[in-house]
């Protein structure tokens, strides 16, 4: 009995220096960040590092929101990702439940497509479709960036791989309840795959919160312009304010943080009902 | 009378499915599907985006395949791919087993570890670039130099270890990312299964082996396909890391994305980067073919 | 199963309304190019109140001190006309620019062009229109902007006006030099002077480093020194006269004259970082960085407070004056809706009023002579004894415009590392320039 919670000790101990260490490998970056974003410009890439620097610069998380507008942009990254977001998670879990749960014809082909586009470069179709969509009128408005983002395969794929692992026992016993396909869907499949869900959202606000060649592309005027392209207007011809920049990108990390902790908390205790296969 | 109704049934059936589809397929194919068919068909053709479009039949394949920067592209992407995909996909799983335990400070290691992916890539790289400086103060060289007694290395500006370089960073930046999808991924799996097997005498390994791995089987082939796909298409760490201060990317280093985006917008030569895309879909979708009958395989068990 | 049909009719009438779209474009681009223009140019460009609205497209919009100037002066006088300026941001200016000009929908009336081989790919993909015909019936005297107007000429066709000019001068700080007890580089040294002042200005001493010159790492710095003499172009396929500069900063790498070009790569070290801590004694480097010099300096950011600057090395000889120029210049799109205008426009900007304007935000305009680096040299903070550098014999581009620009410049950066990463020897990386340039202008 001794000699068990004294294993249990040591391995306890060794999970723990494990965890700090790899939690310090992970945190430097992010103290580089917010140690680079209260330097001077000229002093961030100079060898050997100073990570302790005795005149913090907090000017530059002033002049970032007086140099350019970065609280126009912000409110419109914020209203980009959060309507890309709900999308995403409406369209892509209603669609992979048709593609786990669902038997018709065609549907391997077509999940293989949905899969497949996903390796194709938007470098090599960019041109195309930014011609396309300007013929529609949709050069340099939001909804083309909406577009873009909100119906992507990778929602589609990520949410079909998770209710591929929920039993479909659970689906034939609703089915032969009377429930139809929407309530199975509504009822029993979305509240089983929080975590899934959590996952996608993660994933999605990052994704937008954090893309740049798109809305570089549309959005030419000024008022639309995102977070991100604001960032980068502080790498000029000339002159990169990296300190400006750091300032701008740790402050564009908090949503993206409070997302994360707030979601994580969902990959806990998933399906726990008895009626699994066995 | 009874293959009549079971037809229309079906027909409903199917009819229930594509309407659950739609909504996300029809905005999918109008604004992705629809463009990538036409750069399917640009890579038999010359066309900088402007002058009409003219057939070539399959001149950007045989242009592509004789140009040395294409074929170190292909070459650097396919090594890339071997060493990235296996290694991430264990310290992601190891990561997830470990951080699925009930731990004190659970949440702060979960979100610590996601950290490198949703840092700025520059403040990511530049820590890197730190650490692994090309010369002898740098940090990883000390250790090499005093810990282990070898040679120190150049890293990212040598054409020997530019690539390995560029493979260890791109672990350390998106294990986090796979750590999530796996997290995710063991909360389906009934605690029922574990008791099941803990009573029939199985030790954690064995859990390990007979009940966690094949449950995660959908999540794996879901980690597998997307960590291909991306590695296949990794662009901005090498432009970052191999890149440097010039924007340089070398022979050694350059891969299958890079080349399409230096033709495409450097040199306006948008049928050749469609042909190089094409390639670079094909070997895609092969691997994601195979996958895909391993895991129907699995479906029928 | 009709959901699928219906699913690829519409993805075919996509492709349809996309391929129409693209195959449309170049049917109507072309015609209502300069050719026609030049009538109702003259009826309409002097007498014309009619509000108009020009669209300009470029980069930097807040950071640049210009632009808002130059359409100060330029509506002053005509009142009728608003400027719209458009950001494409600077990282990827190019490439915005190129997609955005695809398929001739764009409403740009005016662009900035940054670098010659952007320059060259508008111009092959034929969005941008010739300004020859303007330029004769404007009387505008080309030989004004010390030839650089020729190196963009292709087919005999020019396509842009040049309005700001950078040339490469050597900046030295001078406090690096009074405590080696050495002096002041000079307007007229050669290579071999230039290397042994930086030697003798260096100091490896740990703790107390000085280096006696800094190349950053674009090939530019190494490679283009050995055009000045006029003999030889980026473009002509053989480059072993790159060979003595590149023995030349190996070696004061070797000895720790220079920081190594490695750790500069992957640092990413931005030369004016360089510069300003105050330990660097040489940096040969574009005129664009003395704005930003004098900023730092004001700001007390930089650790540099006596700087100068000499015209650039050169051979043995060779005249000195001998520079490298960049030029940014100013384009109508053939998609452009109000052409005679946006050409009023950049006539002002490229010639004598705008390059005074220009002038007096501290930068050189393409169209320059005395008078005008007087007036630059009268900036707050510009070194007195520095006036002279500004003054050139020859400027030879970067990069003059030839049709394979992209591609030849490809070869020339990676060999370029290759050397400086000591990769290949000087020998090896010039053999592979030559073959690989040779074999684009075989093509």
């Amino acid at each position: 009995m001794r000699s068990q919670s004294t294993n249990k000790l040591i391995k306890n101990i060794i999970i723990y220096i494990l965890l700090i260490l790899l939690a310090f490998l992970m945190l430097v970056p992010f103290v580089w960040m917010v140690t680079a974003s209260l330097k001077m410009n000229k002093d961030i890439f100079v060898i050997p590092y100073q990570w302790l620097n005795p005149e913090p610069r907090w000017l530059n998380y002033i002049d970032i929101w007086t140099k350019i507008p970065l609280a126009k942009y912000a409110l419109n990254t914020v209203k980009l990702t959060i309507i890309v977001t709900i999308l995403q998670i409406l369209t892509s879990s209603f669609a992979a439940y048709a593609f786990a749960k669902l038997q018709f014809k065609g549907r391997n082909i077509l999940f293989l497509a949905y899969i497949a586009t996903i390796a194709v470069p938007w470098q090599v179709y960019m041109v195309p479709q930014f011609i396309f969509m300007r013929n529609l009128g949709l050069a340099d408005t939001h909804l083309a960036i909406i577009i873009l983002q909100a119906f992507s395969a990778f929602g589609v794929f990520l949410m079909r791989q998770f209710y591929e692992g929920i039993p479909d026992s659970l689906c034939e016993a609703a089915r032969i309840d009377g429930m139809s396909e929407y309530k199975i869907y509504a009822q029993i499949m979305l509240p089983l795959s929080k975590p899934a869900l959590s996952t996608l959202t993660i994933f999605t606000f990052v994704n937008t919160w954090n893309d740049f060649l798109g809305p570089l592309i549309y959005l030419t005027t000024d008022s639309k312009k995102t977070l991100q392209i604001g960032i980068k207007m502080f790498i000029s011809q000339y002159s990169a304010e990296y300190g400006l920049i750091m300032a701008a990108s740790v402050l564009s990390l908090i949503p993206v943080l409070i997302v994360f902790i707030a979601l994580q908390k969902y990959f806990v205790a998933g399906i726990t009902t008895g009626a699994v296969k066995g | 009378m009874n293959t009549i109704s079971q037809k229309r049934r079906k027909r409903k059936q199917a009819l229930i499915a594509y309407s659950f589809i739609a909504p996300n397929f029809l905005g999918f194919a109008v604004f992705t599907l629809g463009p990538i068919i036409l750069a399917f068909i640009m890579a038999f053709t010359e066309w900088d985006g402007n002058n009409p479009m003219q057939f070539i039949g399959f001149s950007n394949f045989t242009s592509i395949f004789s140009d040395d920067r294409f074929m170190s592209a292909l070459k650097n992407t396919i090594v890339y791919s071997i060493f990235t995909v296996p290694f991430t996909l264990a310290v992601a799983l190891g990561l997830a087993i470990l951080l699925n335990q009930k731990i004190r400070g659970r949440t702060f290691f979960r979100t610590v570890t996601f950290f490198p992916y949703v840092a700025s890539l520059v403040a990511v790289a530049a820590v890197w670039n730190m650490l692994f400086t090309p010369s002898e103060e740098g940090l990883i060289n000390q250790l090499l130099i005093n810990v282990f007694h070898t040679e120190p290395l150049k890293w990212a500006a040598s054409p020997n270890t530019v690539m390995l370089t560029i493979v260890l960073f791109s672990i350390w930046k998106n294990m986090g990312y796979y750590m999530v999808i796996y997290l995710a991924g063991l909360q389906g799996i009934s605690e029922d299964l574990y008791e099941a097997a803990a009573l029939d005498g199985a030790g954690s390994f064995e859990q390990f082996r007979y009940v966690t791995l094949p449950q995660l089987k959908p999540t794996t082939f879901f980690v597998v396909i997307m960590l291909t796909i991306s590695c296949f298409k990794i662009y901005d760490i090498v432009y970052m890391l191999a890149g440097g201060s010039n924007g340089v990317v070398n022979k050694s280093a350059i891969v299958l994305v890079y080349y399409i985006y230096e033709e495409a917008f450097r040199n306006w030569k948008l049928g050749q980067a469609s042909a190089a895309a094409l390639v670079l879909f094909a070997i895609v979708l092969i691997i994601t073919l195979i996958q895909f009958k391993g895991e129907k395989n699995y479906a029928n068990d | 199963m009709k959901k699928k049909i219906l699913s690829t009719l519409m993805a075919a009438s996509l492709l349809a309304a996309t391929l129409a779209g693209c195959a449309a474009a170049p049917a109507t681009a072309p015609a209502p190019a300069g050719d026609a223009a030049p009538a109702e140019e003259a009826a309409e460009a002097g007498s014309s109140d009619e509000a108009v609205t020009l669209k300009w497209a470029l980069w930097d919009k807040d950071t640049t001190v210009y632009y808002q100037p130059l359409i100060d002066a330029y509506t002053a006088k005509n009142p009728n006309v608003t400027i719209e300026m458009v950001d494409l941001g600077s990282t990827d200016y190019s490439t915005v620019l190129g997609t955005q000009l695809s398929g001739s929908g764009a409403d740009f009336d005016i662009v900035t062009i940054k670098d010659v081989p952007g320059y060259v790919t508008l111009v092959n993909k034929g969005v941008i229109e010739p300004l020859d015909d303007l330029i004769a019936q404007d009387g505008i005297d080309l030989s004004k902007f010390s030839g650089v107007t020729d190196q963009v000429t292709i087919d005999g066709k020019l396509y842009e006006l040049p309005f700001r000019s950078d040339i490469w001068v050597l900046f030295y700080n001078k406090t690096v030099f009074d405590n080696a007890g050495v002096d002041y580089p000079t307007n007229d040294m050669t290579w071999d002077e230039y290397d042994a002042l930086a030697r003798a200005i260096t100091d490896t001493t740990a703790g107390s480093r000085v280096y006696g010159a800094h190349y950053h790492t674009w090939r530019s710095t190494i490679q283009l020194d050995g055009i000045l003499d006029g003999k030889h172009t980026i473009v002509d396929g053989n480059y072993d006269f790159t060979e003595p500069y590149y023995n030349m900063v190996l070696a004061q790498q070797k000895d720790g004259v220079c920081m190594d070009y490695a750790t500069l790569k992957t640092q990413g070290l931005h030369y004016s970082a360089a510069f300003a801590q105050g330990n660097v004694g040489m940096l040969n480097m574009g005129s664009w960085f003395i704005a930003t010099l004098i900023n730092g300096i004001a700001s007390g950011e930089y650790d540099v407070s006596d700087w100068g600057m000499v015209k650039y090395p050169h051979a043995e000889g060779v005249e000195p004056g001998s520079t490298l120029s960049t030029i940014t210049a100013l384009s109508i799109p053939t998609s452009a809706a109000h052409k005679d205008a946006a050409w009023d426009f950049i006539k002002f900007v490229c010639t004598e009023e705008g390059a005074e304007v220009l002038a007096g935000t501290g930068n050189i305009p393409a169209m320059t002579n005395e008078s005008i680096v007087d007036i630059i040299s009268k900036m707050d903070g510009f070194p007195e004894d520095s006036k002279d550098a500004l003054i050139t014999s020859h400027t030879y581009l970067e990069m003059p415009a030839n049709e394979n620009s992209s591609e030849i410049e490809t070869v020339l950066n990676e060999q370029h590392d290759n050397i400086m990463n000591e990769v290949v020897s000087v020998q090896e990386g010039i053999a592979a320039m030559n073959e690989g340039v040779q074999a684009i202008l075989g093509e």
